[in-house]
């Protein structure tokens, strides 16, 4: 965890905070657009957000938090309760949406999703590629950084207010797309399934804040062996192999606990764990959260 | 009788009423009336976002009373509007006394605490069991919802002032050496179901239990 001091509070869009952290002791830990960090809350709550700022200023990350109406104790916190000049710690960044090199660019931003596009698409500009950001949101006023990306990107960027313009037309994208062009797309759920029914699935890149619906198989019950304590837990249908891990007296820190983070990765040693994430393990790795096993014993490094 | 088993005082302490309560306490004055409000505000708010433990008094028809403790992470009362709150019902012994309560007498006494806080918030109203979605979503944790809430139609609510607190050094880290004085959760139990058990056993199968807080 990195100590960082709430340096300030800006409003750049109706219901939504921009949060500038300083770091306490000098320069915070490096990121790469499409980073993330955990943010751990005084409500002992720990929550999931971009990183919006310039990676090459180091002295300070910058996040911009939502409201949410069904808020879970994390938006509705820091919108009502946060103030100027207190200490958070904040995670090492990780970066499950890093931007690949390409010579051209088509960003998709939904809502709040542009938090996560902000440095992309200053790095895509600033490298030299050709790149064009199309943004979505229900109302101007609810659509933080649309001003000042029109002023810095002009007509690459496109603010669709969908409340007054309607939903952007994402076939007439994907049929214009140059070959090579890569899309990423970060925002709610309707927009992200919108994508991936036009673009190119080797050519889109998402990222999610909710898990994609899905349906999987009955779950089945299934061994984890510990390997580093030599401990057997038991996981049984219906609870997740995180809850049985903490349960056992074995924690494994979390996030989101929906398979979207990446916070509780764990290295799978031996077995076959049935992945239903939203990340994308790689190889060898997994999340408790959410994620199973295919083999009766699964062998993990913990 | 052994001299520490024996009663303290053989009769029943003495009754006095409330006009000679009064006579000896004084009215209290127009100041500390004045504070209990009939809502809400943003100060009582934040105190209640920052609550991690409460305790909940409810009472049958009859008037038998009964006081259980709740808590979970700073906030888990969720504030819901100036006159309405709803507090999570997590897994516990599943005995539903309030519950009980509640369906024959809505009037409930709630007391927050912060830790450090010496000061304390007294919510009192009206409250009956709830299933709204839109609460339960709200009060998600371990990506499980209660199956039940409590919901509170506030009537008065105020501060409550240190002193108890402070004479109590409730706060104080010291303190905590008095649990080391107790008997464990195992003793107790083995005791009082009269069971022929090791505590020691039964205490690691109640600790196991605690693990499952969710």
């Amino acid at each position: 965890m990195q100590l960082t001091i709430l340096d300030r509070i800006d409003r750049p869009a109706e219901d939504v905070v921009a949060l500038t952290l300083r770091g306490a002791h000098g320069p915070l830990a490096p990121w790469e657009p499409g980073a993330h960090v955990d943010l751990a809350l005084p409500n002992w709550l720990t929550r999931q957000y971009s990183l919006c700022g310039d990676p090459r200023d180091r002295e300070r990350y910058r996040i911009a938090v939502r409201h949410e109406r069904l808020s879970r104790g994390g938006s509705d916190y820091i919108h009502r309760y946060l103030r100027p000049g207190r200490t958070l710690e904040v995670s090492l960044p990780r970066n499950t949406f890093p931007l690949v090199p390409a010579p051209s660019y088509l960003f998709l931003a939904g809502g709040i999703g542009i938090t996560a596009i902000l440095p992309m698409l200053r790095a895509a500009a600033d490298a030299g590629a050709s790149c064009s950001l199309v943004y979505a949101g229900h109302t101007y006023a609810s659509m933080p950084f649309a001003g000042e990306l029109r002023a810095a990107y002009g007509d690459r960027v496109t603010v669709v207010a969908t409340g007054h313009d309607g939903r952007p037309d994402l076939a007439a994208l994907a049929a214009g797309l140059a070959p090579e062009t890569v899309v990423y797309c970060c925002g709610p759920t309707s927009l992200l399934d919108a994508c991936e029914a036009v673009f190119p699935a080797e050519r889109l890149h998402v990222e999610r804040f909710r898990p994609r619906p899905r349906t999987f198989a009955p779950d089945t019950a299934f061994d984890v062996v510990c390997a580093r304590s030599g401990r057997t837990v038991p996981v049984p249908a219906g609870e997740s192999l995180l809850n049985a891990l903490t349960h056992a007296g074995l924690p494994v820190p979390a996030g989101c606990r929906e398979g979207v983070c990446g916070s509780c990765e764990v290295t799978v040693l031996e077995g076959e764990p049935e992945h239903r994430d939203d990340v994308g393990a790689a190889p060898g790795r997994m999340y408790a959260c959410v994620s199973r096993s295919r083999s009766a014993r699964l062998v993990l490094d913990l | 009788m052994t001299r520490q088993n024996a009663p303290l005082i053989e009769r029943r302490p003495r009754r006095v009423s409330i006009e000679q309560v009064r006579d000896r306490l004084g009215e209290p004055d127009a100041m500390i009336k004045s504070k209990i409000q009939d809502h809400i505000d943003e100060h009582s708010r934040r105190f209640i976002a920052h609550s991690p433990f409460l305790t909940m008094a409810t009472a049958d028809a009859s008037g038998r009373a009964d006081c259980s403790p709740r808590g979970d992470y700073p906030g888990f009362v969720k504030v819901l509007g100036e006159h309405l709150l709803a507090i999570p019902d997590r897994p516990g012994n599943r005995i539903a006394d309030s519950f009980r309560n509640l369906a024959e007498n809505d009037g409930i006494g709630l007391l927050f605490f912060v830790p450090g806080s010496r000061e304390t918030l007294r919510v009192n109203g009206r409250a009956y069991a709830t299933d709204e979605p839109d609460v339960l979503v709200r009060m998600q944790t371990e990506a499980r919802e209660p199956e039940l809430a409590i919901a509170v139609e506030v009537e008065e609510v105020y501060f409550h002032c240190g002193r108890a607190l402070i004479r109590s050094r409730l706060w104080d880290p010291a303190s905590q050496a008095l649990a080391d004085e107790l008997p464990s959760l195992g003793e107790v139990a083995a005791a009082q179901f009269g069971m022929d058990i090791d505590p020691r056993l039964l205490e690691a199968r109640l600790e196991e239990g605690y693990r499952q807080l969710y």
